[in-house]
């Protein structure tokens, strides 16, 4: 009996770790699906043009590695020695040489020079041709190859000081992963781009505090004041949430331009300071909030103004979090509105995600100008999420489908 | 808005009006009375000149909402002069209502002469010379976070240190932002009219709110403590409601009426009744739109809501390391549908693009399985009309999925873990408890996701117009990437065609709605079959 108890409990702990193991795995296999653009975008913001275009592609950047022979920089080959790839230094260019080959597998060339080839006076027949056949010596071998044209190769040498010898011209280049920093400085020089970033700051700066500010005070109010129509007022506030902004949207241009806002940061500003969410939000946790301590506030001869500054906003911190972090990226990462409300041409009023849009279209040929762009519109708000995660996560969801 | 509401004085005043055996009417109240007179008056004089069209002119919806609430206006405040009269509260109401909007009303009219709104550009052009300083604040405000939970005695010279740094940031920030020069256009600027007279206005209109609000006025109209409730929470969420009117709900008003015209955004727009509407029923490029975002949706939706429920039940089994998965799952919707979509225009690139070199490795890799000898499909992803749209899904599912990983999270967290305890002991296996728990109290959360997953795919926009935008109009490969927004998006912008564009706008809410609706409905029917 209790053996076989015993046993039962052994098998369930062994399915509960494989199953472990294969949550694991498909967690796992999502998170590396999520995050290889993000590596992909990190590590192409630090090639180089022509490394963006490499096939078969390779995630991290590479350039062409060097070494300094003499004070002076030389770019390093990547060349066989005795069958393994060794970094080697060109030493010494134009010898004359020949492309030899085995007479029993003809598809194999090595070109050598022919001061380390001896001919053997013997002929054989290759593919029909009639070759010489040489001895040649490679390392401290000597093998028998046959020779089918001429050629010029250059003498390598690698740290170790072993030599080798290749067409300078096909030789391969040993390339050592290293970023190219300067990327970041060049995106930021192009028109539009750093102005692009302030401008972004600027108005998501002053977004957040003002969606803050509102959201409190109409958060407060239905909450904890009452007045006629609060809850029909609310029902309807909370409502709008559902009408898409593409309704809106050629309606309010018009109103920008009856206000001659077109065109101007402040466009991207005024009409985001309200906002129907924050307000429900900022509600849901006010109303968790025990109702007596403004009552005795009240009693106490306090205005509501400061018992809402100095009850309830210190008590709503995660609340408060939440909503700068989701008005933040909201405003940060808007696009539809600035690319209807500024005008292309008008690059002092650009925000990153217009001036990010326009970049894709005319650095088509440095891939990585675009990838630099990009990990500078997003890291900011990708930090902001990391600082503001805890809050965020827990606190949103939960009091968006109550 | 913070209006202080005793002051010393006032205080002072009340127990004089109290003592007094007869409740008089005071100078003040009668300066009152004058007040909404003649804000009454003014209101049907503005009345007047819109309906005569002399001096402001306005048309069509707009010109009708204005004359209503001009007359109103004028009722109301006529209205409130017999009230204040009476000593009744009504009045009061109603007064501290008007001057609130006339406040907000000649107050923006200020700013907007003054060009304060527009003049958030100069702010913007030295603004990167104040970024240093915005740090600074920035650095002090983590302290102040760091401050609490440290022993007392540093939590005092943290805070301390907090508020020195915020302080001597702002200041910074202001001054090397250009805040004197502005300071002083500002001033050069609103003494000249009509700024000034606005601001005269807005000034009274303040002067007119403290006073109703004040004490003294409490005590003269004898308001209960529930009447002031009333004009606080007015005053409260007035920024929202005003807000609301001006940005949103005035400008949706607006749009069903231009939806009605042949508006190209400029000139004169007459009316043509439904034309629009009907012009859209037989559109060959709308109907493709709505093929197109059909399609979208229905391949979209799924993808980006049931894979999330999967993760997210898998995340609920608190073992190590779920926030970190929950962080990395959030990403995407985090960095933004800009960046995103750059991203990926790189990763689809036929030739050099690692999602065709993916399937390049995965073909080879299958076929070292004897007698296999698959070819690597090499799509031309954005440019092939029959991948174009699937291209924009994946983007779509790749950008959303984390976000509704977290809506079910959060979901399940609701659920009380003895739930499961208890299926445990009655032998559920894991499938079991899924489909026996975990789906039936996600019911309403799944509602919620797909609800918003679908807003958002109906409004598919960004993607495509960043991913099949090399030229102005990004319909991508033979229409296959036209998207009801995108039209919208064209015939307003590049077209002019305002009133379609309005049209096409009005007709894909009433989509919206209708599907959100149709949701709802079936939660609730789902509700009864398993209660």
């Amino acid at each position: 009996m209790t053996t076989e108890a015993a046993r039962d409990k052994r098998r369930r702990q062994r399915r509960s770790i494989l199953g472990k193991a294969g949550i694991y795995f498909v967690l796992s296999f999502f998170a590396l699906l999520m995050v290889f653009p993000f590596v992909y975008m990190a590590a192409s913001a630090l090639k180089t043009p022509a490394d963006t275009f490499r096939y078969p592609p390779k995630v991290l950047p590479r350039q062409a590695a060097t070494v300094e022979v003499n004070g002076e920089e030389r770019p390093l080959f990547l060349l066989p020695i005795d069958g393994i790839d060794t970094e080697v230094v060109l030493i010494e260019e134009g010898l004359e040489a020949g492309v030899f080959t085995d007479p029993v597998s003809p598809e194999e060339e090595l070109a050598w020079p022919l001061s380390l080839a001896l001919p053997t006076g013997e002929l054989v027949t290759v593919d029909g041709e009639s070759l010489e056949v040489y001895a040649v010596t490679v390392g401290d071998r000597s093998s028998e190859l046959a020779l089918k044209r001429n050629t010029v190769v250059g003498r390598f040498e690698s740290t170790a000081g072993d030599e080798t010898y290749a067409v300078v011209r096909t030789a391969p280049a040993a390339e050592s992963v290293s970023a190219e920093w300067q990327n970041f400085s060049e995106v930021l020089q192009r028109p539009a781009m750093e102005r692009a970033l302030s401008n972004t700051i600027l108005v998501t700066v002053l977004v957040v505090l003002g969606v803050l500010f509102t959201s409190i005070m109409g958060g407060y109010a239905f909450a904890r004041i009452n007045f006629p129509f609060r809850n029909a007022i609310f029902v309807t506030y909370l409502g709008s949430i559902m009408i898409p902004f593409i309704v809106v949207l050629v309606p309010l241009f018009q109103l920008m331009v009856a206000f001659d806002w077109i065109d101007h940061l402040g466009v991207l500003v005024w009409p985001f300071l309200f906002n129907a969410y924050g307000t429900f939000l900022m509600r849901q946790f006010f109303v968790g909030i025990p109702g007596e301590l403004d009552e005795s506030a009240v009693i106490d001869g306090a205005t509501r103004w400061t018992i809402l500054w100095r009850i309830y906003v210190p008590l709503s911190w995660p609340a408060i979090a939440t909503l700068g972090t989701f008005s933040f990226l909201y405003a940060w990462n808007s696009f539809v509105w600035p690319l209807v409300a500024i005008n292309t041409a008008n690059t002092e009023s650009y925000v990153l995600t217009i001036a990010l849009r326009q970049l894709g279209g005319q650095a088509v040929e440095s891939p990585n100008l675009i990838f630099a762009g990009i990990v500078i519109a997003v890291v900011v708000p990708i930090s902001i999420f990391i600082a503001a995660q805890r809050y965020f996560v827990e606190n949103v969801a939960t009091s968006g489908i109550k | 808005m913070g209006l202080p509401q005793s002051s010393k004085e006032e205080r002072l005043a009340v127990n004089a009006t109290i003592s007094s055996p007869v409740r008089a009417r005071p100078g003040w109240l009668m300066a009152l009375g004058l007040w909404q007179l003649l804000f009454g008056l003014g209101s049907g004089v503005a009345m007047g000149m819109v309906a005569s069209g002399t001096g402001i002119e306005v048309i069509g919806t707009p010109r009708l909402v204005l004359l209503g609430a001009l007359g109103l206006a004028a009722l109301l405040a006529l209205l409130s002069v017999f009230d204040i009269w009476r000593l009744a509260h009504r009045g009061r109401l109603i007064a501290f209502v008007l001057n609130l909007i006339l406040a907000a009303v000649a107050g923006f009219f200020t700013l907007q002469e003054v060009n304060v709104f527009n003049g958030l550009d100069a702010l913007g052009a030295n603004f990167g010379r104040g970024l240093p300083f915005l740090a600074v604040m920035a650095v002090g405000w983590l302290v102040s976070g760091w401050a609490t939970g440290v022993r007392p005695e540093w939590e005092r010279a943290l805070l301390l240190t907090s508020r020195g740094l915020m302080a001597v940031g702002a200041g910074a920030l202001l001054l090397s932002v250009g805040l004197l020069p502005g300071l002083w256009t500002f001033l050069t600027r609103i003494v000249q009219p009509p700024a000034v007279i606005f601001l005269a206005v807005a000034v009274l209109a303040v002067l007119v709110l403290r006073l109703v609000k004040s004490s003294q006025a409490t005590a003269a109209f004898g308001s209960t403590s529930k009447q002031l409730e009333v004009i606080d929470g007015i005053a409260f969420v007035s920024p929202n409601i005003l807000g609301f009117l001006a940005f949103l709900g005035g400008p949706l008003v607006i749009s069903l009426f231009v939806s009605l015209t042949d508006w190209d955004g400029l000139g004169e727009a007459s009316f043509i009744g439904l034309g629009n509407y009907i012009e859209l029923l037989t559109d060959p490029f709308f109907h493709r739109s709505l093929l197109n975002i059909l399609f979208f949706g229905v391949v979209a939706i799924p993808l980006s809501v049931i894979p999330a429920l999967a993760l997210a039940s898998a995340l609920n089994m608190k073992l190590p390391g779920m926030r970190v998965f929950r962080a990395l799952y959030f990403l995407p919707a985090v960095a933004g549908v800009v960046g995103v979509a750059l991203i990926w225009k790189q990763l689809y690139n036929a030739t050099i693009g690692y999602i065709n070199y993916a399937l390049l490795q995965l073909t080879e890799f299958v076929n070292l399985i004897p007698g296999l000898e698959l070819t690597a499909p090499q799509p031309q992803w954005l440019s092939n009309p029959s991948t174009a749209m699937l291209s924009m899904v994946i983007v779509f599912v790749f950008s959303t999925i984390g976000f509704n990983t977290v809506l079910f999270l959060a979901g399940l967290q609701g659920v009380p873990p003895t739930l499961y305890e208890a299926a445990e002991l009655d032998g559920a296996g894991v499938w079991g408890k899924f489909r026996n728990i975990t789906i039936p109290v996600l019911a309403p959360t799944t509602v919620f996701v797909s609800i918003t997953t679908t807003i958002l795919a109906l409004q598919l926009f960004s993607e495509p117009f960043i991913l099949n935008a090399p030229q102005l109009s990004p319909n991508g490969p033979d229409n296959a990437t036209l998207t009801p927004v995108i039209y919208l998006y064209q015939n307003a912008f590049e077209r002019f065609n305002q009133g379609y564009a309005s049209a096409i706008g009005w007709v894909l809410f009433l989509v919206i709605f209708a599907i959100t609706i149709v949701y709802f409905r079936t939660q609730r029917e789902d509700g009864v079959l398993t209660s």
